[in-house]
């Protein structure tokens, strides 16, 4: 039905009636009218002259395609008065009161002509949405998980996989621990903003990779920082570096295991 | 004692139905974790500028707030919001408000517990929440409830015909455990470095993309259309929106790992996937301002549309941001940068925030039936947190920029070599300057997020009475 076909003042009126723009309420008639049957002038003209709109019942679905849809369940929600209408919060009713005479408080003094939304549209099943979520958790898992974790294929390339004593494997505990690969990482990559840092890191690293740079790449930090001096670094002597106040050993194994990070020897 | 308390508890909450109840503590509970979590980033990104200046480290601090913010107030909020619509959309009770309530108590017992694990140093390191691995089952079985909850309540629904919100929410609820199993498996012992780092970044970007962006879209689709009492523009632009956030979550961890230890052929199967992580925010937002045509002028009383709105439009821009440094040749600049930090700070504190306020400040007062406290403060919120969000955004990327573009030179002239150890001197104090103003604008995101809590708090103890929405069973349809 178009616009045309309708009662103009009754349109302009139930849009005045209902605050709604007319657009909204022109929808909303159409929609009431294939749920209910009554025709939407009579509706139009019920709305104008604010008389209740006509209860939304929809006893059978509306099959087809959906010309409007709002939210659904309309039977459960009813808006009463609070139970409490006290201005002072301490005065609200301690116990909760039955959920039956809530009901019929509700259907003696609901407050203005509200009707609530109807679902229009054909019936369908969310629960096929579980199914459909979980292929695709499976597809972006194997793109962007198993994919990325796969071997690469780098012919001739030089292994990355260092060989730590325990104590060096006991320090890299540690640096876990600390949350040192929040701020550093032991990655390089094949681009210019990491030459010189050591040997590219391939997929047999056996490092400690992390995502952000906040501090220097400490892959192959063992080939350019003395033990003394990462011991000076950790404790904040150093560089600007936070001080870390940890026991004698786990210093001495966080020293090992950045002192033994040499993927690139001194002849480079 | 006990009974005393739980009865003035009922009393503020309205003494609606008790999955009502649940709904609004949660909401409550992760206004509480808001301000903790926001503490802890705004500390976290002060460590990253002044080091020494707390006993706890950036190293620890960022994976306490990132635990707090995610799970403390983004799961836990938006779970509250899930509760909320479910009965209402499906014309049924909640399948258990007893177990609801139990999983709102052991996530946020198990958050507490968290911080304090990772704080006295007994994390993992492990980006992003640097937990220990015992941990992730717990974890893991609470994250599984609302999953529970849903299906068994969806299971029974007495509604036939469903709501787009529906689909968010199922979405929502059936990828958060998953995504943290895929996290979990990280911590298998047989795991290399490499597929431990994916996994991080898998759970870090999908946990926007997967839930926040996606539940927190979907609820409020819900939000505009009861609020506003009007029709949704496209149901076929909800379904574009929703499998495309999906989509999104495949390239959006990878990126942040760009020229690092993968096979070649990931950049180019997973870029397509990128430009998923914009198309779907775009469509939200598209289908939403559709929905408001001819109802802008009615949002100065719905602070809660005016903050998803505000949430939606901000997503906007954070998915383009992340889908472009996807790209090889903005990658070779922005990955390991700031720039990634910057977009995760401000994917959850900015729209995910106005997200969950979107639900929350209109779910609040028909779960008990009061106004919210002071429309004022709510606006101020939407406010402070996008001036603050975008702020952050703008001058963390712009530092994330500079080192790359720092690293670039000083290996060129081998500055980098020269420096050694000392490589952040070569960027002389334009670095730390973004920083800072950066983090200036973290405080103003900061005051959005105690002006969030206290409307939320606010609302409860002391907003006016008002109509309440009261969930009366009906008897089963025969349909």
């Amino acid at each position: 039905m178009s616009l045309g076909n309708l009662a103009m003042s009754d349109l302009a009126a139930a849009a005045a009636a209902l605050g709604l723009p007319e657009v909204l309420v022109q929808r909303s008639a159409e929609a009431r009218a294939a749920d209910t049957g009554a025709s939407v002038d009579d509706l139009l003209a019920a709305w104008a002259g604010g008389a209740p709109a006509p209860a939304a019942v929809s006893a059978e679905p509306v099959v087809g395609d959906a010309p409007t849809e709002e939210p659904a369940a309309p039977e459960v929600v009813i808006e009463v008065p609070a139970q409490a209408p006290a201005e002072v919060p301490g005065e609200v009713p301690a116990q909760a009161p039955a959920e039956a005479p809530v009901a019929a408080l509700a259907s003696e003094e609901r407050h203005g002509p509200y009707v609530p939304p109807v679902l229009v549209g054909s019936r369908d099943n969310p629960m096929t949405v579980l199914v459909g979520a979980v292929a695709l958790f499976v597809l972006v898992a194997l793109v962007g998980l198993v994919g990325p974790s796969l071997q690469a294929e780098t012919p001739g390339a030089l292994s990355t996989n260092l060989p730590y004593t325990q104590l060096a494997v006991d320090g890299q505990e540690i640096y876990g621990n600390l949350g040192c690969a929040a701020c550093h990482t032991q990655m390089v990559r094949p681009v210019i903003a990491d030459v010189g840092l050591g040997r590219v890191t391939l997929n047999d690293s056996n490092q400690i990779l992390g995502t952000r740079r906040f501090g220097p790449d400490l892959s192959n930090v063992g080939s350019r920082v003395s033990a003394t001096q990462l011991q000076a670094t950790i404790e904040g002597q150093l560089n600007g570096h936070p001080k870390y106040t940890i026991n004698p050993q786990d210093t001495s194994a966080l020293v090992a295991y950045l002192s033994e990070s040499v993927t690139v020897g001194e002849d480079g | 004692m006990a009974e005393t308390q739980t009865a003035q508890i009922r009393a503020l909450l309205g003494g609606g139905t008790s999955e009502d109840r649940v709904a609004a503590t949660h909401f409550m509970v992760g206004a509480g974790f808001l301000v903790l979590g926001g503490a802890l980033a705004l500390l976290a990104l002060l460590s990253i500028r002044f080091a020494d200046l707390f006993p706890i480290t950036y190293g620890r601090l960022e994976p306490m707030a990132n635990l707090t913010l995610m799970f403390g107030f983004v799961v836990v909020s938006l779970v509250g919001g899930i509760y909320y619509v479910l009965p209402r959309l499906t014309g049924t009770r909640l399948w258990s408000a007893d177990l609801a309530a139990s999983g709102l108590l052991g996530i946020s017992g198990l958050v507490v517990l968290g911080l304090l694990v990772i704080g006295f140093g007994f994390g993992s390191g492990r980006q992003p929440l640097g937990l220990p691995w015992w941990f992730h089952i717990p974890m893991l079985l609470l994250l599984t409830l609302p999953l529970i909850i849903t299906v068994g309540t969806i299971n029974r629904r007495e509604e036939k015909r469903s709501f787009v919100t529906l689909w968010f929410v199922m979405g929502g609820v059936v990828w958060l455990p998953l995504l943290y199993l895929a996290y979990f498996v990280g911590d298998l012992p047989s795991l290399g470095a490499v597929a431990v780092e994916y996994s991080n970044v898998f759970l870090s970007a999908g946990f926007v993309t997967m839930f926040v962006f996606t539940v927190g879209t979907g609820l409020f689709y819900y939000t505009v259309v009861r609020e506003l009492d009007v029709s949704l523009a496209s149901r076929q632009l909800a379904l574009v929106g929703f499998w495309s956030l999906g989509f999104a979550a495949a390239w959006w961890g990878a990126a942040q790992l760009i020229f690092g230890p993968a096979p070649a052929w990931v950049a180019g199967v997973a870029a397509a996937l990128g430009l998923a992580f914009p198309i779907g925010t775009l469509a939200n937002a598209a289908n939403v301002s559709l929905t408001l045509e001819g109802s802008w002028g009615d949002l100065s009383e719905k602070p809660g549309v005016t903050a998803g709105i505000y949430g939606l439009y901000l997503a906007v821009a954070v998915a383009t941001l992340a889908a472009l440094a996807g790209f090889r040749s903005i990658a070779s600049v922005t990955s390991l940068t700031a720039f990634w930090e910057a977009i995760e700070y401000a994917a959850i504190a900015g729209p995910g925030a106005l997200l969950v306020a979107g639900v929350s400040f209109s779910a609040l007062p028909r779960l008990i039936g009061r106004e919210i406290s002071s429309l004022k403060r709510a606006r101020s919120f939407s406010r402070l947190t996008v001036i603050g969000s975008i702020g952050t955004l703008l001058f963390m990327s712009a530092a994330g920029i500079l080192s790359g573009y720092s690293w670039i030179g000083g290996s060129n002239t081998a500055a980098y070599i020269d420096a050694g150890e000392g490589w952040a001197a070569g960027l002389g104090t334009s670095f730390e300057t973004l920083m800072l103003v950066a983090i200036g604008f973290a405080f103003v995101t900061f005051a959005g997020q105690l002006a969030y809590a206290a409307t939320i708090f606010g609302t409860v103890t002391t907003g006016k009475a008002t109509t309440q929405e009261v969930l009366v069973t009906r008897e089963p349809s025969d349909e």
